[in-house]
This record gives structure tokens, sequence and C-alpha cells, in this order.
């Protein structure tokens, strides 16, 4: 059994439905960040975890024991909110121990935990202050003590760095990482940040629409997505769409049609069992080669268009072209690689395609894991 | 320059200050004359050529002294003071709890009880009185401070208040204390209540002022002389049968006025501001 199991979890506000039917294994250590467009229902599963929320129907259960009619205080979990939270009259000090002082816990106690707290977040000199008295990022660090001297079994961060301006986030980030090696306790952290997402999990849960589109590895997630909306959630830039139809279905490959409008190629994916018609072929912009326009093609799939706009990031570019059909894809390219106005030509990688059927769910052939 | 606000003179800026002076002028005017006229040499404030100014300090603190020593002033104090304090303690308590309640929970006829509340504020205090003084003289409590104090305790306008300050406590503060394992009440005690701090001064200073000069409720429910509160006592000494001199009268006046005007002048200095907010965003 996991060490933390959230078992057909359903919930609603009134008769509005907002999770339904969640499914997700936690294990002990892990990072796992849940993801999602605003409204996908990511933070209320948090607040039905801390038990600030009541579950509708279903489990959620910590080490073996289920959870739902415990008190929020006696979950052994505790949160850092996007707000803070921090008590506005009560210096650093007193908001950190606040907890402790409310268990009744003795004064040596409370002072030797808010030290350790304090020494690992480098909040020592602060302690003294009030809130009003502190930046951003150290209003974030004393949120996080708060937390920490509990030392609950799982951590529930709920959009931590959003008040935060980009380069603190970037720092933030990397010290969330490091308290999580050095404390080895299961975090669950929600945001809407895919890149953040990205970077700090260990497992990636991505939300929409109340329920879990997917959970993995955020590689296996960015490569193998299970189907349209966690394949377009992940990435930046997005992954590209082309709408195409699936003419043949042989034994070994498809045949593809009206490709962005008029090209066609031969995917080797074998045992696909969607039936002809329209489908999406989804491909990262990485996966697109841009070339001079006439080259000949190697055997894969080409597309002709022209060049919308150009976004040069030093390093790389980002080349937005547009299709026969209208269609507009992102090529990620060299520095210099295209001119807006002109016509270029674009190799897509067939064997990284993806296939997407009309219902948005991924279209699986056998050859579609190869690298 | 206009950063330290003293930009170019302007007569609109003139005109403002004209304006403020003469209300300022006409706000004090009443209590300097009442001043002038207990600290001026015996015969001074009735004659035909008074002046603005005191004229003996002897005489004021003669004064002063006679309505202490000959009346029934000083018990009066100790009357009104406790009922004062002892309302505002009750309003605070009941009004502060109440508020924590309808602010920041969810109950059931939670609005329809509050809708109650704003509708009390609008009946006034004169039609209720009748129904409350017969519900306290059967419970026994005319001529009592229970009977003075307990029934202005509840107090729709305090309740109000307070609720509108509460609402903008963050909720995830009230949620955070939860997950730290404050119950209840410790929510309320560490949380609530030192967050509306503000209002809950600015409650008792208008509470302070409010039972201090209330003169009806006193006269019905405490109709015995032991009872009188300093707003009887100087109605007695403003009686048309009275046969005080003007400069006892006004002794009487001013010693009434002063514990109101030193608590202003103590508590003037506490602004509204919502500390709530401070330590939430970045």
């Amino acid at each position: 059994m996991a060490f933390l199991e959230i078992s057909s979890v359903s919930k609603s506000f009134g008769t509005l439905p907002v999770l339904s039917d969640i499914d997700l294994d936690i294990e002990q250590g892990e990072f796992v960040v849940f993801v999602g467009p605003s409204g996908c229902g990511k933070s209320t599963l948090l607040r039905m975890i801390s038990g600030l929320e009541d579950v509708t129907s279903g489990t959620i259960s910590i080490e073996s024991e289920v959870v739902n009619d415990v008190e929020p205080a006696q979950r052994g979990t505790a949160m850092v909110f996007q707000s803070y939270a921090l008590y506005p009259h009560m210096t650093a000090f007193q908001n950190v121990s606040f907890g402790l002082r409310m268990a009744r816990k003795p004064r040596d106690f409370i002072a030797g935990k808010v030290e350790q707290a304090a020494a690992i977040l480098q909040l020592d000199k602060l302690l003294g202050r009030r809130p009003g008295q502190l930046s951003g990022g150290q209003k974030q660090r004393v949120a996080i003590g708060r937390a920490i001297v509990r030392e609950p079994r799982v951590f529930l961060f709920d959009e931590p760095l959003s008040n935060l301006d980009a380069e603190l986030r970037v720092q933030m980030r990397a010290e969330l990482m490091d308290l999580h090696r050095r404390l080895q306790t299961t975090m669950i952290y929600v945001t809407h940040d895919q890149v953040e997402a990205m970077t700090l999990a260990d497992k990636m849960v991505v939300m929409s629409e109340g329920r879990i589109q997917q959970a993995g590895p955020p590689l296996t997630l960015y490569d193998d997505p299970a189907n349209r909306f966690v394949a377009g959630f992940i990435g930046s830039p997005k992954m590209n769409f082309l709408p195409a139809r699936l003419a043949a279905v042989r034994a070994d490959s498809v045949q593809l049609e009206g490709i962005g409008g008029t090209a066609s190629a031969a995917l080797p994916l074998a045992g696909i069992a969607s039936e002809a018609g329209a489908i999406e072929i989804g491909i990262r912009p990485e996966h697109l080669r841009l070339v001079p326009d006439g080259s000949e093609s190697d055997g894969g799939l080409v597309l002709d268009g022209r060049v919308a706009l150009v976004e040069e990031l030093g390093a790389e570019s980002f080349v937005h072209m547009d299709l026969a059909d209208g269609t507009r894809i992102i090529v990620r390219a060299g520095r210099d690689a295209a001119r807006p106005e002109h016509a270029v030509r674009a190799f897509i990688e067939l064997e990284r395609a993806l296939l997407f059927g009309r219902d948005g769910q991924r279209i699986y052939g056998r050859s579609a894991r190869r690298r | 320059m206009s950063q330290n606000g003293a930009g170019p003179v302007s007569v609109w800026k003139i005109l403002k200050w004209v304006v403020a002076l003469l209300v300022a002028a006409i706000a004090i005017f009443p209590i300097w004359w009442m001043i002038n006229v207990v600290f001026a040499l015996p015969g001074e404030p009735v004659s035909l050529n008074p002046r603005l100014w005191p004229t003996s300090l002897s005489a004021g603190i003669a004064n002063i002294h006679m309505i202490f020593a000959q009346t029934e002033f000083l018990r009066a104090y100790g009357i009104s003071v406790a009922y004062a304090l002892l309302t505002i303690a009750g309003v605070l308590v009941f009004g502060s709890l109440a508020a924590f309640e309808f602010s920041l929970f969810e109950f059931p006829g939670r609005r329809v009880l509050f809708g109650f509340v704003l509708l009390s504020l609008m009946v006034p205090s004169a039609v209720t009185i009748i129904p409350a003084y017969l519900l306290t003289s059967q419970l026994g409590w005319l001529n009592t401070m229970q009977g003075l104090v307990v029934p202005g305790i509840a107090s729709a306008f305090g309740l109000f208040m307070l609720v509108q300050f509460m609402r903008a406590i963050p909720k995830d503060m009230i949620e955070a204390a939860r997950l730290d394992g404050a119950n209840h009440f410790q929510i309320y005690w560490h949380v609530a209540l030192p967050l509306s701090r503000n209002a809950v001064v600015t409650l008792a200073i208008l509470t302070f002022i409010q039972t201090w000069g209330n003169y009806m409720w006193p006269l019905i429910v405490g109709s015995n002389a032991e009872m009188y509160t300093v707003s009887q006592v100087v109605g007695l000494f403003n009686s048309p049968l009275s046969h005080h001199t003007v400069d006892t009268v006004m002794t009487a006046n001013l010693l009434a006025a002063i514990p109101p005007l030193v608590f202003f002048l103590i508590f003037q200095r506490k602004i509204i501001q919502g500390i709530a907010m401070s330590g939430t965003k970045g």
C-alpha cells in the first residue's frame, strides 16, 4: 500500500462537481506536483488532503490510515499557503512557533525547534521581525518554517511561489529542491506553472476539469503524453498540432493525408486500432527541422509554409510558420534561421510524431515509444 | 515643495483654513466658556461684562471641592465609570465573539440571523425602551448595576462594525491556525481578536461615549438616587427648580465632560487601518 493513497475521491460544492474519481498513490519521500490550468481542482485536492475541505466520496489514507474524518491538525500534514498566511501581529519567531505554542509544548523545546528550522531556512537574524518588515522571499521562508517545526509527514504547498518575482522564484525553487533533499519528507506541491512542475517533480500529476489526465515522471509525460491536453500543456513553446486525415491503416504503417493542408506521409506505426478519419499529429518544436525552401525531402514529412514571425532568444530562435491551410506551427531553430515573410520548408522527424484521435486521446502504435 | 504640503498659497487653501478654524472655534467655545465660568471670581459669570478668560483659579478649585464634598457627584462618578466599563467589556466580549462566527464561518441560518441584527439597527431605541424596562423589572433588576448594564450589552451596531472588520481577515490565516492545531477559541483569541484590535478599540471608545452620555436608560431603570449616574446628577443641577448658581452648575457640567474628553485625547490617534492585510502579500 502506498504511503498516501487517494482512492475514488470525488468532491462537489453543492451540485457543482469539482473533482471526480481521483485515484493517486504517493510514495514516502516523493515530491509530487499537481499541475493544471486554474479551476482544474488541484488546490481543492490539496486542501482535501490537508483536511481543510471535506471529501464528498472516496477515501484518503496516510500510512494505511483513512484520514477522511481526522481533524486537519491531527493528520500530520503542514501547509504553506499562496498568501503565506502569516499572522501580521506576531514576530517571525511567534509565527513559526504558533503551532507548538498551541500544543502547549515546553518553552525550551519550542526555542530549540524554532532555532533548528531557522538554521535550515537561514532565518536566524529575522526571527524578531514582523511579517510587515520582511520581503516576499523572507515571508515565504517563515511560512515554510512554520510548517517544518511541526515535523509533518506530508508537506503541502499551495502555489507558494506565485507571489514572488521571476528571479526570486527561481531561487526559491532551488531552495525547495534542496529542502526536499535534506528533509526527505513527502511533499505535495500545487502550481499552474508547468516549468515549476517539470523542474521540481519526482511525479507530476497533470489535472484538467476535475480529473487526473496523467501522472508520472515529468520526462515521461513530456515524451509520452496520454492525451492531447497533457501533450499541449507540458512544454514551452507548446507542442504543434497538425490536422490530418488517416487515409489507410496497414499492418506496419499508416497513411496520413492532408497534413497542414496538402502534405501526406506514411508513418511507420504498427498495430493501430483506430479507423480512418480525422486525426491530429502532435510534434514538438524541437522535432522539426528548418531547411531552405526547395530542399529535397529525405523521405520524411515535408511541410511548406511562410514565416510569420521569429522570436530570437540568443542561443536559439522560435520560428512561427504558417502552413498552407493556415495552421501555425512553431519550429525551434538556431540563431538567424529564418526571416519573416520568407517561404520555408520544415522536415518532421516522423518517429517523434504523436497521433491524437478526435476525442483527444492518444492513438498508440507499437513503435511510438521509439526514440 | 508640494511634497511637503507647502505649495503656493491659493485662495482655496486660505478658504479651507478659515473654515477649519471657524469650525474648531465653534466646537471649542462652549468648553472654553465652561472653564471660564468655573474659574471666575464669584459673581463675574452673570455680570454684564463677563470676561473671556479665567480670572480666579482658587474660585474654580473651591467650586470643584464644593461639588465633590457637598453633593452625590462622586458616587455618581463611580456608578457611571462602572456602568461604562462593564458595558464596554460586555459589548466587546459578546460583539467580538458573535462577529467572529458571523464573519469567518458558515453555519445554517447565518444570513437570516445577521439580517435580524441589521433589522434591529433600524429600530429606534425609544421603541424598545418600554419592553426592555418591563423585562428588567420582571427580572428584579431595577436599581441594580446589572439592570443598568446587561440590556446595553447586545449591541447590534458593535456587532455590525466588528463583522465588517473581521470579514477582511484572510481566510487563509484562519485555516493556517486550524492546521497549526489551534482550537476554535484559540483562533479567536490568538488570531481574529488581535487582528481586529483597531476596530475593537474604536468600538470601546464609541461605547464609552455613548454610555457616559446615556440619560434615558439610567433614568428609567435607576430611579433610586443611589443609582444615579453622572448625567442624571448633572440633570438635577440643571433642573429649573435647582437653586445652584451658574458657576456651580457649570462646574458639574465640566466635571461630567472631563472623562470623555480625556478618553478622546488618549485614543484619537487610533486610526482604523487594517493591519490584517500587511502580512499576507509580498
